[in-house]
């Protein structure tokens, strides 16, 4: 147990030591990828040693957390939401580097920056996981969204893709004024950044109710609204899924909404829990919205990256309804869903780079009778699906990542029956698309037009591989991961919360509860 | 026998062996054999000898093991037997309880005893990949068992949906030319009622009073049956709404009028296995979900007064609606589908009518429909895999040329009916008996469908059977084969046993029957006292 | 209650007698059906081939497989007839167990006659059958005096039908089947008069009903043979449903259903109260239903369809006096409820009427005795809906002897007749009597003897039938003169009225009766020949295997009166029937009577006696006097009806009522309303709004799911999705003011 002093720099620095590490190895593997001249191999390698870095900083994350640091509050966080929330976050990287290692192959990218670039937006989420300051919030966002602005972007031969990019600029832009906008407005009420202090003031000044710093939060929640891409602030996310890379698309629905879900968490929970009336109504709203309208237009898509596209918008609005609960377990219920979810993500998304051919998109019907020519593949693709649908056993963890927010809904002080009730019935309509995907797969003969899908690359089966079975066995045994999740949760949360949430066991602490 | 079952230990061991088997079974099953090719015949080529062979052989095992449960169980004691409880997500509350009572007991049986002949079968019948499809049948059946044995709602809810897909599968892969739509008709429908009973059951293990652990007073969730039926929390109102869920999460599965559409569909769609499996066992999941967990957690909700009446009369319209539409049905299978639903309407009114008697015979006519509507479906589709036909016109007179099938056919037809002297009679006469003490009017409407059932299905077997012999593509039409009597047999044996001495199964649920309808009778009239007071 | 009831079984004396083996009576026909059904089954099956599914060529044994497995052969004449392989066995063992039965029938009733008075009805307890908290069904036996009547004439003329059909069936392809569906019917029959409990009675009740459905359908490749056995069981139903209600009732008033609880706890329901009103009358449906009365009656004309022994045994001498059984033996039931038994009074009345009324004009010939039986049972319901339960069981008696024989004579006419056209080729009806005439001259025992019988049913003394039809008109008579049942109203009319009326009835119909049975005598076997000049030399006697039966009936048919001699006519043992079966019936007898017996002075029951011989002579006489036969032709070339001779040879069109009431409405209204207009029409629709926008999963392009109200969700949703940064940014105002809205400034 080690108590970090944030005013002290060294100590601060070893606080942020993992960030450090990767920030670090991102600027030399940056020199060392424009130092040699493009090619394919190049590519690879730059690759293999991204893949690397975020192991070796992985491996810092775990140590660290291990070491059972907390620090008084300050500018960044030193409790286990940030270090489950980095270990998620890098697991969702090394996903994309080792995807778009062979998908630079497939495409014939030979571009090697662009493992760097994922790299330095991956550091730019750590730092939204670990902001408990609303400027280092922004910072983790810009320096993450810049970067995923470029990755957008990446595929200079596809217009497709530039005019994505080029929204996503824009929209981005749109919704990070409104975030600064918010902040200021936060400022002006309570005159802190800090979570920490805004809590305290709202407390110690009575400004529950003050006008400027409801306008403040409304604008945050915008901000954050376009970040995690919630109705109606999610116009941009289909055509920009759509247009970039699959490795890209993958890392943006998964990876970059868990970091801004996590800063999203974190704020709310640490700076406005007393406003929890305040903004209650309207997160709800964007669940619910969110909910429904992302899985009622993901019936009409066929093409498979839109479809898991509006499949990400849907699962914002579930999501929401765990920050709607409002308590220390929702933040729980939102590490293990966020889990499950960048697993099944991620491997929907390397069975789409095994099928997919040239530039045009993979529809559905590329699918039909997939299970004739190619079992396991289709096997994949029906446990992400269900995992994504959040059904028993064969969805595995998703299945129990909803029951996890169905349970912090329904157990918390002002239980969200409403929104558990709308949570389920959007369930059924999601089944309507992914039941659509297997279907296809199984039901249908193999059509002519359809093409053959290539042997499946070394990486993007590990992925593959990799995802379908930690679905499946933590769908079985989820015990200790969940009991991670569980103490997993932002440490002033807890004092908050413990006042109302008695559920939650003291911070760091691992110890079995009742058999 | 009871002794020796004890010398070994078999009351520990037998509920998760019985899981577990299956799981391992279609694991092999899954790996055995070749893969067939595309559109190849995998009976003629003998790519499915392996994988059908190795699966009836596990099935046999199985049925064989749970058969020691006959013996093993005493009934005479109330509480729940052969129990198995283990921690499995302790901080959710959540255990991997089993454990059986007479009701239980009597459906696992079934349950083993169906998929057996389910599997046994198939095997002429599933011509194309058939390793799949027996693994998927194995993986059906520890979904099933696992509703049966769960004791834990968490437990309970992951195995009523895991036996979902293996269904979806077999009747989407496997089925006839609607097939897609059937499936996912039949999944949506079950899905959107079990997933508002997930609500409840989350609000159930949710709502349960503070316990200490070590010091810390924590509000972990406890998720076991037990726990929900005596510690839960709810308000009166809050009772009527969890009831509400579970309520539709069964009435579909049952299912009950209106919500029965899914029914014809999936049955007349689905492979011959899939429908036996589908109306001996998956239906009557639905009506032991409200004997263990939608009546006697709510009870108030349950017996209040109008919402009581409302399920009495769904039950009864059920009965008669099922019957009467059957009667103009021009496929055979569907007319069997609708006949079904007008015999869980009686399972529907013996349950809420709650009286020792209709309490039996709702269980008796659950273990009935089981062996009568199997072996009709069995004997469907024998026909269909000779003539490739349902159509009850495109028959008549083959009485002449497939002596034997008639025989089969007439004897099963006439359990359904009701005849005495064959289980059927048994079970329909105890329910109306036991509903006509408390729901007289009803129970008298219930029994008319004694004449139309008699009526569509002597009509149709006088257009299938007799009648003269006038197509000439029916003249060439084989009799069973040694398989297919072989299949047949236990089955009539079952039904004539069932209805001369069914003695010996009423005694075994005769104890968890008469406790079902202590409970709920006293729950609901204490609360309802209290109401008043 | 019911175990005592084993313990003193325990000491009855019976207990150790030959009685002990009471349950070796329905157990030997059942071995019959066994072994009868085996063989049966086994010589017309072939083993398929494993693969069914495979399309292997057509099977060579198919062709076998016709004329094997039953069915057919009768009826169309280029059959080859060939007799079944196993004929010789079956004709062993079908009529075997039957003999061997009524030996054991007798033994057990010598052993009562030993005993003397017996009080206690002997029951044999044997398992729990249906035990249910307080529901206690035993499968048990109980033999008293009744049940061995009942016993005696089941096996007996049971015993001679079987010889007949030996000699009938012979040449029938499916003669194993058919011994095997009669040995189960005599099994099942016995189960209903030896059940102690009525839901056993019930076993046998609706056993009866399966066989008779087979029978009837025994020649199932002609429809119109299918269709009535179809009907018989159909309509049965109605009647079973009526006795599961009574059951119901029982059972939730008494909480007891066996026979000796039921009679031990009746006194708790009040006299006459409605209970007891309706559970009889719910009783009296199912008897409707079983023995044929209105409005139940429509099954049993068409039954005849069934092979000619079986309409004897089945459809005249036992099963269809099952209801008359049921309430003899729920007598104690109907003393306590005299508006139940004036409404059986009045419907056997009206039956009795009505059905004689149609018999007077069929011309088939086995038509004219099915309609006479339903009017003979009509007569003894106003027996024992009169309380005259002796009576009602006598006419039972007697009814069995001289129609089981009617049926058998006519049954070896359309034998005789039926081999002549064969033997020519001729596809003229074997049936019609306007195809025979004159057969005493070609078979004169089987004339000699049917007259015997028209004698006995018209109420001729001394033949059976006058004692037994006698004995009801004039119980009813007398007791409307003092009775409970006269005291009583039905619907507001004094009963002693009703029972006036009966009578009259009664002997409306006595006089009707007189005349279509000569009609038949003499369309049948007097005036010319009309068979055909060709087909008339191979008209002749049936072989001794049939008449033989036929003998042993006529003599029982003449001296079957002498059971029960009225005391006004000291010519031989008074009341023999009547003492025998007072200890079931004496102590009902006298509550209906009101407490003593009606004492008639003997000159009015002279009169009485008078009136029915004058009424059946007059029938006769009138008979002769009207019918030519000399001026009858053929069938083929038969004159239409017209006026109410054609309503009457239309049955008074009842049949064809029914169906447009009842069956085609129900039919039309669960397809067209049901069916087609909820199933399909609305619920589905209602789930497509939300599920599946199409059917065809044909299509691959179709929506995959999602009726069109998720889908017009999607659809507005997708369209704001146009690309155009301009929307998004308007969408996102939008977005902002809706989320401003939100929030609650306070």
């Amino acid at each position: 147990m080690l108590n970090f002093n944030l005013a002290i720099p060294s100590q601060l620095t070893a606080a942020l030591l993992p960030d450090l590490i990767l920030m670090g190895g991102a600027m030399l593997l940056l020199l060392f990828a424009v130092w040699r001249r493009e090619s394919a191999e190049h590519q690879r390698l730059v690759g293999v040693l991204s893949i690397a870095l975020c192991v070796g900083t992985l491996v810092a994350v775990v140590v660290t957390m291990y070491r059972r640091g907390i620090a008084p509050p300050g500018p960044i966080a030193v409790d286990n939401f940030r270090w489950m929330m980095d270990v998620i976050i890098l697991l969702g990287t090394i996903g994309a580097l080792a995807l778009g290692i062979d998908d630079n192959d497939r495409s014939g990218t030979t571009t090697a920056e662009t493992h760097v670039l994922i790299l330095l937006a991956t550091s730019g989420m750590m730092l939204l996981a670990a902001a408990r300051d609303l400027m280092i919030v922004f910072l983790g966002v810009e320096l993450m969204s810049i970067s995923v602005y470029a990755l957008a972007g990446l595929n200079r031969r596809s217009q497709r893709a530039a005019e994505g990019a080029l929204k996503y600029f824009l929209l981005g832009a749109f919704s990070t004024a409104f975030l600064l906008y918010g902040i200021a407005l936060v400022y002006g009420a309570t005159g802190a950044t800090g979570l920490f202090q805004i809590a305290e003031r709202i407390d110690a000044n009575g400004l529950t109710s003050s006008p400027i710093l409801l306008i403040g939060i409304a604008m945050l929640l915008v901000g954050f609204g376009f970040k995690v891409s919630t109705v109606p602030f999610h116009m941009w996310a289909p055509d920009v899924y759509d247009g970039s890379p699959n490795p890209i698309t993958a890392y943006m629905a998964a990876t970059v909404k868990t970091a801004a879900f996590a800063a999203f968490l974190r704020v709310w929970l640490e700076a406005f829990p007393a406003e929890f009336g305040a903004w209650h109504r309207a997160v709800a709203g964007l669940a619910i919205a969110t909910m429904v309208i992302g899985n009622a237009i993901g019936l009409q898509q066929r093409n498979l990256k839109r479809l898991l596209a509006y499949s990400s918008i849907a699962h914002a609005g579930f999501i929401l309804v765990a920050i709607a609960a409002g308590t220390a377990q929702g933040a729980s219920a939102m590490l293990f869903y966020v889990l499950a979810y960048t697993l099944a993500t991620f491997g929907a998304f390397a069975v789409i780079i095994v099928l997919s051919r040239g530039d045009e998109p993979v529809t559905t019907d590329d699918l039909s009778g997939l299970w004739t020519v190619r079992p396991w593949l289709a096997v994949a693709m029906t446990v992400f699906m269900l995992s994504l649908m959040g059904f028993p056993i064969f969805g595995g963890a998703g299945f129990l990542g909803k029951w996890f927010v169905l349970q912090a809904a329904l157990q918390a002080p002002r239980p969200q029956i409403t929104l558990a009730v709308v949570l389920v019935l959007t369930t059924v309509i999601s089944a309507g698309y992914y039941l659509y995907v297997v279907m296809v797969m199984f039901m249908r003969p193999r059509s002519a037009s359809a093409n053959v899908p290539m042997e499946t690359p070394a990486w993007t089966q590990f992925v593959m591989v990799a995802c379908a079975t930690a679905i499946l066995v933590l769908g079985v045994m989820p015990e200790y991961s969940v009991r991670f999740a569980k103490v997993g949760v932002p440490r002033i949360a807890i004092r908050q919360a413990a006042v109302y949430d008695p559920n939650v066991l003291a911070p760091n602490e691992l110890a079995r509860p009742r058999e | 026998m009871h002794d020796f079952l004890l010398s070994i230990g078999y009351n520990y061991w037998i509920l998760p062996t019985l899981l577990a088997l299956p799981l391992v079974g279609a694991l092999l099953v899954a790996f055995t054999g070749r893969r067939g090719e595309e559109g190849e015949d995998e009976v003629a080529s003998g790519a499915a000898r392996g994988p059908r062979v190795l699966a009836t052989a596990v099935f046999a095992l199985e049925f064989i093991l749970s058969l020691g449960l006959w013996w093993a169980f005493d009934p005479s004691y109330e509480g729940w037997q052969q129990s198995f409880d283990r921690a499995w997500i302790p901080t959710w509350g959540i255990r991997f309880t089993l454990g059986l009572d007479g009701i239980a007991l009597m459906m696992v049986l079934l349950t083993t005893f169906i998929m057996l002949l389910a599997s046994y079968g198939s095997f002429t019948s599933i011509r194309r990949k058939a390793r799949s499809y027996y693994a998927l049948l194995l993986l059906l059946t520890t979904g099933m068992l696992g509703v049966f044995m769960a004791l834990d709602l968490f437990l309970f809810y992951v195995m009523w949906e895991a036996m979902l897909i293996p269904m979806y599968f077999i009747v989407g892969i496997w089925g006839g030319e609607r097939r897609i739509y059937a499936s996912l008709k039949f999944f949506i429908y079950t899905m959107v009622g079990s997933l508002l009973m997930l609500v409840g059951i989350v609000y159930l293990g949710t709502h349960q009073p503070l316990t200490t652990v070590n010091g810390i007073v924590t509000s972990v969730p406890n998720f076991s049956y037990d726990a929900a039926l005596n510690t839960a929390q709810f308000t009166q109102r809050g009772a009527l709404w969890l009831f509400g869920a579970f309520f539709l999460a069964f009435a579909v599965k049952v299912p009950m009028f209106p919500l029965h559409t899914w029914l014809p569909d999936a049955h007349v769609e689905a492979p011959t296995a899939g429908s036996v499996v589908l109306a001996s066992i998956m239906l009557k999941l639905g009506t032991f979900g409200f004997l263990r967990l939608a009546v006697p957690l709510f009870p108030t909700a349950a017996m209040q007064p109008a919402v009581r009446t409302a399920v009495l009369v769904l039950a009864v319209v059920g009965i008669v609606y099922g019957a009467l539409v059957s009667l103009v049905q021009p496929d055979f299978k569907k007319l069997v589908a609708y006949s079904s639903v007008s015999h869980l309407g009686f399972v529907m009114l013996g349950i809420f009518a709650l009286t020792v008697q209709s309490v039996q015979g709702a269980l008796m006519v659950m273990i009935n429909h089981g062996l009568s509507t199997g072996a009709l479906f069995f004997l469907i589709g024998m026909i269909y895999e000779r003539r490739h036909t349902r159509l009850i016109e495109s028959y008549g007179g083959i009485a002449r040329v497939v002596p034997m099938f008639a025989a089969m056919l007439t004897l099963v037809s006439l359990s359904s009916i009701g005849v005495p002297g064959t289980n059927g009679f048994v079970g329909e006469f105890l329910v109306l008996i036991g509903s006509f003490r408390t729901a007289p009017v009803l129970s008298l409407i219930a029994t008319t469908s004694v004449i139309i059932s008699a009526a569509y299905l002597l009509w149709a077997i006088q257009r299938i059977l007799f009648n003269p012999l006038d197509k000439r593509e029916n003249e060439h039409v084989s009799d069973l084969n040694r398989r297919e009597l072989l299949l047949m047999a236990p089955l009539v044996a079952g039904i004539i046993w069932l209805g001369v001495y069914p003695a010996p199964v009423l005694r075994r649920m005769e104890v968890s029957a008469e406790k079902f309808v202590r409970q709920v009778e006293s729950k609901s009239a204490v609360r309802t006292a209290a109401r008043e007071r | 209650m019911l175990l005592q009831h084993a313990a003193t079984a325990g000491a009855h004396p019976l207990e150790g007698t030959v009685a002990s083996y009471l349950w070796l009576l329905p157990l030997l026909p059942l071995l019959g059906f066994v072994l009868n059904g085996l063989l049966s089954l086994t010589s017309a099956f072939h083993l398929g081939p494993d693969d069914p599914g495979a399309d292997h060529g057509h099977d060579s044994h198919a062709a076998a497989a016709h004329d094997e497995s039953g069915g057919g052969a009768h009826g169309d004449d280029h059959h080859p007839v060939q007799r079944h392989r196993h004929a010789g066995l079956v004709s062993l063992i079908g009529p075997g167990v039957l003999i061997a039965a009524f030996g054991l029938a007798l033994a057990i009733f010598m052993a009562m006659r030993g005993l003397g008075e017996m009080h206690a009805p002997f029951v044999q307890r044997y398992f729990s059958w249906m035990p249910v908290g307080d529901l206690v069904v035993d499968a048990s036996f109980q033999l008293d005096q009744l049940s061995m009547v009942m016993v005696l004439i089941i096996t007996g003329v049971g015993a001679l039908i079987h010889l007949f059909s030996v000699g009938y069936m012979q040449d029938d392809p499916g003669y194993p089947r058919y011994f095997a569906y009669l040995n189960l019917f005599v099994f099942f029959m016995l189960v209903l008069v030896l059940g102690a409990n009525y839901p056993i009675l019930f076993i046998g009740w609706e056993g009866v009903g399966l066989c008779s459905y087979l029978l009837i359908g025994f020649w199932f490749s002609e429809k119109a043979n299918a269709d009535a056995g179809k009907k018989a069981f159909i309509v049965n139903r109605i009647g079973d449903f009526g006795f599961l209600i009574a059951m119901f009732m029982l059972f939730a008033n008494l909480g007891r259903l066996d026979f000796a609880g039921v009679n031990a706890t009746i006194g708790q329901l009040p006299f006459g109260g409605v209970v007891v009103t309706a559970i009889c009358l719910f009783l009296f449906l199912g008897c409707a239903g079983k023995s044929a009365q209105i409005p139940l009656y429509v099954w049993l004309p068409d039954a005849m369809a069934g092979p000619t022994p079986v309409s004897a045994l089945i459809h005249a001498a036992t099963m269809v006096t099952a209801g008359v059984y049921l309430i003899a033996r729920s007598n104690v039931l109907f003393s306590m409820a005299p508006v139940a038994g004036l409404t059986v009074v009045l419907i056997g009345g009206l039956t009795a009427l009505f059905a004689a009324s149609i018999g007077l004009k069929q011309w088939d010939i086995k038509k004219v005795l099915a309609y006479s039986t339903v009017s003979q049972l009509g007569y003894m319901f106003v027996g024992v809906g009169s309380g005259a339960y002796v009576a009602g069981v006598f006419h039972l008696m007697t009814h069995a002897f001289f129609k089981a024989l009617l049926f058998l004579g006519s049954g070896s006419v359309i034998y005789a007749m039926h081999a002549a056209y064969h033997a020519t080729h001729s596809h003229e009806d074997a049936q019609d009597m306007r195809n025979m005439g004159g057969m005493k001259k070609y078979m004169p025992i089987t004339w000699v003897l049917m007259w015997g019988a028209t004698l006995a049913i018209a109420g001729v003394p001394p033949f059976a039938g006058f004692f037994s039809k006698d004995e009801i008109l004039g119980s009813v008579f007398l007791r409307a003169t003092h009775s409970t049942l006269a005291d009583a109203r039905w619907l507001g009319i004094p009963g002693n009225y009703v029972l006036y009326l009966v009578y009259v009835m009664g002997l409306a119909a006595a006089f009707m009766t007189a005349v279509y049975m000569t009609r038949m005598m003499i369309y049948t076997f007097h005036g010319p020949n009309r068979t055909g000049d060709k087909e008339r030399e191979h008209l002749r006697e049936a072989p001794w295997i049939m008449t033989g039966p036929l003998v042993v009936l006529g003599v029982l048919s003449v001296i079957g009166g002498w059971f029960n001699i009225p005391a006004a006519l000291p010519v031989g043992p008074i009341g023999a029937l009547e003492h025998w079966l007072e200890p079931v019936v004496g102590e009902s007898t006298l509550r209906v009577a009101g407490g003593t017996l009606p004492e008639a002075s003997h000159s009015l029951e002279y009169l009485l006696i008078a009136v029915a011989i004058v009424i059946a002579l007059a029938g006769i006489g009138f008979a002769f006097a009207r019918l030519k036969p000399q001026r009858l032709v053929p069938k083929a070339q038969a004159p239409a009806e017209h006026g109410f001779g054609l309503v009457l040879e239309n049955k008074y069109y009842v049949d064809e009522a029914y169906d447009a009431a009842v069956v085609q409405p129900v039919v039309g209204v669960s397809r067209g309303l049901l069916w087609r207009g909820v199933d399909v029409g609305l619920i589905d629709r209602l789930t497509r709004l939300l599920v599946q926008s199409k059917d065809d999963d044909a299509a691959p392009g179709a929506v995959p799911m999602g009726g069109w109200m998720t889908r017009a969700v999607g659809y507005l949703g997708s369209q704001l999705q146009s690309g155009r940064v301009g929307t998004y940014a308007w969408v996102l105002v939008v977005g902002v003011l809706f989320v401003l809205g939100a929030f609650s400034f306070r």
